[in-house]
């Protein structure tokens, strides 16, 4: 029952939000975020029982959410990004504000638990209108040109997923199965090779846009520029995973003889955009576009991890995908408060910061060096993983991985060479309060705690990814 | 078994009554005429119910001419809840006199005709029964803009009648029967037989307002008031499509080769073309005019699919479009005023004059665009679902992309009424009627709760399009 307290808790406090005075609304978000961390506690440690209650039985659909060891992880992503990024939120941004990102936490616990497709398309689907919306009135002067690329980009993908759910479900049913949208019972279909390839395209697109992996990464820029600092993090923190995740979820048990026949060519555009992500990050002299590319070449790893199609791939993958979430969205978050401080974003106009503002450098070097892979923080494991998946099926590729995680180190490092060292400036900058420390130190010690056990998370995503890719093996087989 | 026709007979009373009511009182007391029609419209939907959970079999009527059965009752409760809505909206507008009752129920008898008819007589009988009070309503208003839409509506109208005449008398010569049920395109002359049933689906489609027979929808809607506009995007369609799938399903069934791809094609025209028209719009009644071609068009898919799915989606749909068409004109009656048109910009800044009408807008043009959680999404969903089963992915993709550009139309009032006032606009809050306001929480609650939990409406359609001869 603790999964539905998750769901519900962002939806009842959104809707208080609403009604409640602006003032009081950041208020209202805290604690709901914080009802939301404590929910979360207990669906970890006290009861992990989803439900499955019958939604429209005329098609077969049930309101199916589980918290498996593919899900749990990253709801628990979710549920500290979000409790992160409201505390980090403008007091003043007012209700609208907290209510959209409530609901868009909603959306993405729905997303991240849902093993029905109607209720998985339901959720992916309502995703986009907060994130729309949260553009549109709270970004800088192109968000409204970005609100309009991410929404028309990822209804594209999304629609055609929405044909080819409904193909899924009306083919099951055609070959003598029940009418049902369960991802479990659909995998255990035979698909016609043209029929097939067709339908995993339709669903490989929506996933990569959402992602977003190269080349259908158009909105990524603009929607990561314009927007303000916690909508950033969320984004890149929570709503990308997704895309991932749904290749893990849905992709993999069902197209896993088309993840065979195309995984050649799957890798050589994951790769590209490695490259791509990083080579951009190199060139970009705006710190939240380094980040911003930098990430899209994190996606990619996740995607070679996926498209590797070996069991230790899609676990790295699994697990880079919590820890990439947990140190991209705090990297953001600090960016947002240099932001704030400094008024620029441009590694030009910055330098020397460090000696006003130490404590903030000190948390802004922990996340720099988490995201480019240090050892024994989580994003070492994950590459690590992901590296050996790729060693065992095509090895070419764990050498371009591993050239590109050297770039990685430069490019994150640049950033931080330029902003916090140098001569001091004339004017410094104020350091942390002592009210953004208080939500800094969770999340840093919550990335060391991932970093130096990655097991506690392998260890519950090994037998739901297993069973994930039984259903796989019946059809073809990973190795 | 006459007591199939009571949801007709009881709007007929209303008729006459609301006539007497306005011969015999003061001019000045329109109010009572309102209430009138109102009385009969409740009581035609509660006989409707009950009629509807009494009836097992079919029934024919009058020689074949009429079919009552489950599909047909359920169209005269989307008519009906067309008729109220359009009533309260228009309730506290006193402009239309007490003409607007009246004609509003001889047009609904039209659609309930519509729903039910069996024989080309019949047929024509409910399009005129229809149209004729709308031409009237359309010009009702003043003799500027309104005149000019009365006008063209009568003119085109009239025009598309003599077409579908044309095409009924000649698949009579064809066939040598009037009656749907009767028709056997084996032995009808082939020639004359494809003429007749081309130019009465042409007629019919035009009635629907689909592309490339869409011209005279925009210009009729914006000139129109704004409670004949909203009687016209919801009744007028029902109707039109009720009309439209008893002809085709009924009639030729068995030559679904001769008009299954037309429609299909019509069907894909029409959902991109009228969402990519609705993108370039500035006033929102020629927006939603746009709109309302588009979802015909969605219909059509439906139709298109020729298959019992089809028949239920495109009963469902025409339900949460209707939803949802009707909230948005009852806010845009609200924003309007006393004006009769609604600019993008007169939206700019809602969200600070009136957040809750902000709110319901957003939830009424995300269910026009299809978004999850709102009874729109379950329509499309059900019209896909009826397009794979058919075995014709085209629809399918056509259908998708119409509402990826119709989400892309539809977001741009939502951007005006979150965007911050630029200070030239009205600031005043906006004053919400009371009757307008029913329908609009009615109607906003409707779309919510077909988009949470549908199943007890699929239940009801599932059960009322069953017809036998379908896949």
């Amino acid at each position: 029952m603790f999964l539905v307290w998750l769901l519900a808790v962002p939806l009842a406090g959104a809707i208080v939000t609403l009604i409640a005075p602006n003032a009081a609304a950041k208020g209202i978000a805290a604690i709901t975020s914080i009802l939301g961390l404590i929910g979360y506690a207990g669906l970890l440690f006290i009861d992990r029982a989803g439900v499955n209650w019958s939604w429209i039985p005329a098609w077969g659909v049930r309101f199916h959410l589980v918290g498996d060891g593919l899900s749990l992880f990253l709801l628990g992503l979710a549920a500290v990004m979000f409790a992160a990024a409201i505390f980090a939120s403008d007091q003043g941004a007012g209700r609208s504000y907290y209510f959209w990102m409530l609901l868009l936490e909603f959306s993405v616990v729905g997303l991240f638990s849902a093993v029905d497709l109607f209720v998985f398309y339901v959720f992916w689907e309502v995703l986009l209108i907060p994130v729309f919306f949260l553009l549109t009135g709270w970004s800088g002067e192109k968000g409204k040109k970005a609100a309009m690329k991410w929404l028309v980009m990822n209804l594209v993908g999304s629609f055609f997923m929405l044909v080819g759910i409904v193909a899924l479900a009306v083919i099951h049913h055609q070959d003598g199965g029940a009418f049902t949208f369960e991802i479990n019972k659909l995998s255990g279909m035979v698909l016609g090779p043209a029929v097939g390839s067709w339908l995993f395209f339709a669903f490989l697109v929506a996933f990569a846009i959402k992602a977003p992996l190269w080349p259908l990464h158009g909105w990524m820029p603009d929607a990561y520029g314009e927007s303000p600092a916690p909508v950033t993090a969320v984004i890149s923190g929570v709503l990308s995973k997704a895309g991932i995740y749904g290749m893990l979820r849905v992709m993999i048990p069902i197209f896993m003889p088309q993840f065979r026949e195309y995984q050649m060519p799957l890798l050589i555009v994951a790769a590209i955009g490695l490259i791509y992500g990083a080579a951009s990050a190199l060139r970009q002299r705006d710190m939240k576009m380094v980040t911003a590319y930098g990430s899209l070449s994190h996606m990619s790893m996740m995607a070679l991890g996926v498209f590797s199609l070996t069991a230790v791939g899609l676990l790295g993958t699994t697990f880079y995908m919590v820890a990439h979430g947990l140190m991209i969205g705090a990297l953001f978050l600090v960016l947002g408060m240099l932001e704030n401080r400094t008024g620029r974003r441009s590694l030009d106009d910055m330098a020397g910061l460090n000696h006003s503002a130490p404590r903030l450098a000190a948390y802004f070097l922990f996340f720099v060096l988490g995201a480019l892979g240090l050892p024994g923080l989580p994003g070492f494991a994950g590459e690590y993983m992901i590296i050996q998946g790729l060693v065992t099926s095509h090895v070419v590729f764990a050498v371009i991985a591993g050239f590109v995680l050297v770039v990685a180190a430069w490019y994150m490092l640049r950033v931080f060479q330029a902003v916090m060292q140098g001569p001091a400036p004339t004017t410094g900058i104020k350091d942390l309060v002592a009210g953004q420390v208080a939500w800094l130190v969770p999340l840093a010690g919550l990335v060391i705690l991932i970093g130096v056990w990655p097991a506690g998370i392998t260890s519950h995503a090994v037998p739901s990814l297993y069973q994930a890719m039984h259903f796989a093996a019946a059809k073809g087989g990973v190795r | 078994m006459a007591f199939a026709l009571w949801p007709e007979y009881t709007i007929v009373l209303g008729i006459f009554a609301t006539m007497l009511a306005i011969m015999i009182g003061s001019r000045e007391r329109t109010i009572v005429g309102y209430w009138l029609a109102l009385a009969a419209l409740v009581a035609s939907a509660i006989v409707t119910t009950v009629d509807w959970s009494s009836r097992v079999l079919p029934v024919s009527l009058f020689h074949q001419g009429v079919t009552v059965d489950a599909f047909s009752l359920v169209v005269d409760g989307l008519v009906l809840l067309a008729a109220v809505g359009a009533l309260l909206i228009g309730w506290n507008d006193r402009r239309y006199g007490t003409d607007f009752p009246i004609l509003l129920l001889v047009a609904l008898l039209g659609m309930m005709v519509l729903g039910m008819a069996n024989n080309f007589i019949v047929l024509f009988l409910g399009i005129e029964l229809l149209s004729l009070p709308l031409y009237i309503l359309a010009a009702s208003h003043s003799p500027g803009v309104s005149g000019e839409a009365g006008l063209k509506y009568l003119l085109l109208g009239a025009f598309s009648s003599g077409i579908l005449l044309f095409g009924l008398a000649l698949l009579y010569g064809s066939s040598g029967t009037m009656v749907f049920t009767q028709l056997d395109p084996a032995t009808m002359i082939l020639p004359l037989a494809g003429a007749g049933l081309a130019l009465t689906v042409v007629g019919l489609v035009f009635k629907l307002g689909i592309v490339p027979f869409h011209m005279w929808v925009p210009d009729v809607y914006e000139g129109s008031p704004m409670p004949v506009t909203t009687y016209m995007a919801f009744g007028t369609k029902v109707g039109a499509a009720a009309i439209l799938l008893r002809f085709l399903f009924f009639g030729f069934s068995l030559s679904v080769d001769w008009w299954g791809p037309a429609i299909g094609y019509l069907a894909v025209l029409t959902m991109i073309v009228g969402n990519l028209l609705a993108l370039a719009q500035k006033d929102l009644k020629r927006l939603l005019a746009y709109s309302g071609i588009a979802n015909a068009g969605y219909v059509l898919v439906g139709i298109a699919s020729h298959n019992m799915s089809g028949a239920r989606a495109l009963l469902f749909y025409l339900l949460v479009y209707g939803l949802a068409i009707l909230a948005a004109f009852a806010i845009l009656t609200f924003v309007a005023g006393e004006r009769d048109s609604v600019s993008l910009n007169d939206l700019t800044g809602l969200v600070y004059r009136s957040p809750w009408l902000a709110a319901f807008l957003t939830i009424a043009m995300l269910s026009l665009a299809g978004i999850p959680l709102t009874g729109g999404f379950v329509g499309k969903f059900y019209l896909l679902q009826a397009a794979i089963y058919a075995g014709q992915p085209g629809l399918a993709i056509g259908l998708v992309v119409g509402a990826m550009v119709g989400l892309a139309a539809y977001v741009r009032p939502l951007q005006r009424a979150f965007a911050k006032p630029s200070g030239s606009e009205s600031i005043e809050p906006i004053r919400w009627p009371i009757a307008g306001a029913i329908v609009l929480i009615v109607c906003v609650a409707g779309t919510i709760g077909l988009g949470v939990y549908p199943g007890p409406v699929v239940h009801i359609v599932n059960h009322s399009a069953a017809f036998y001869w379908l896949k």
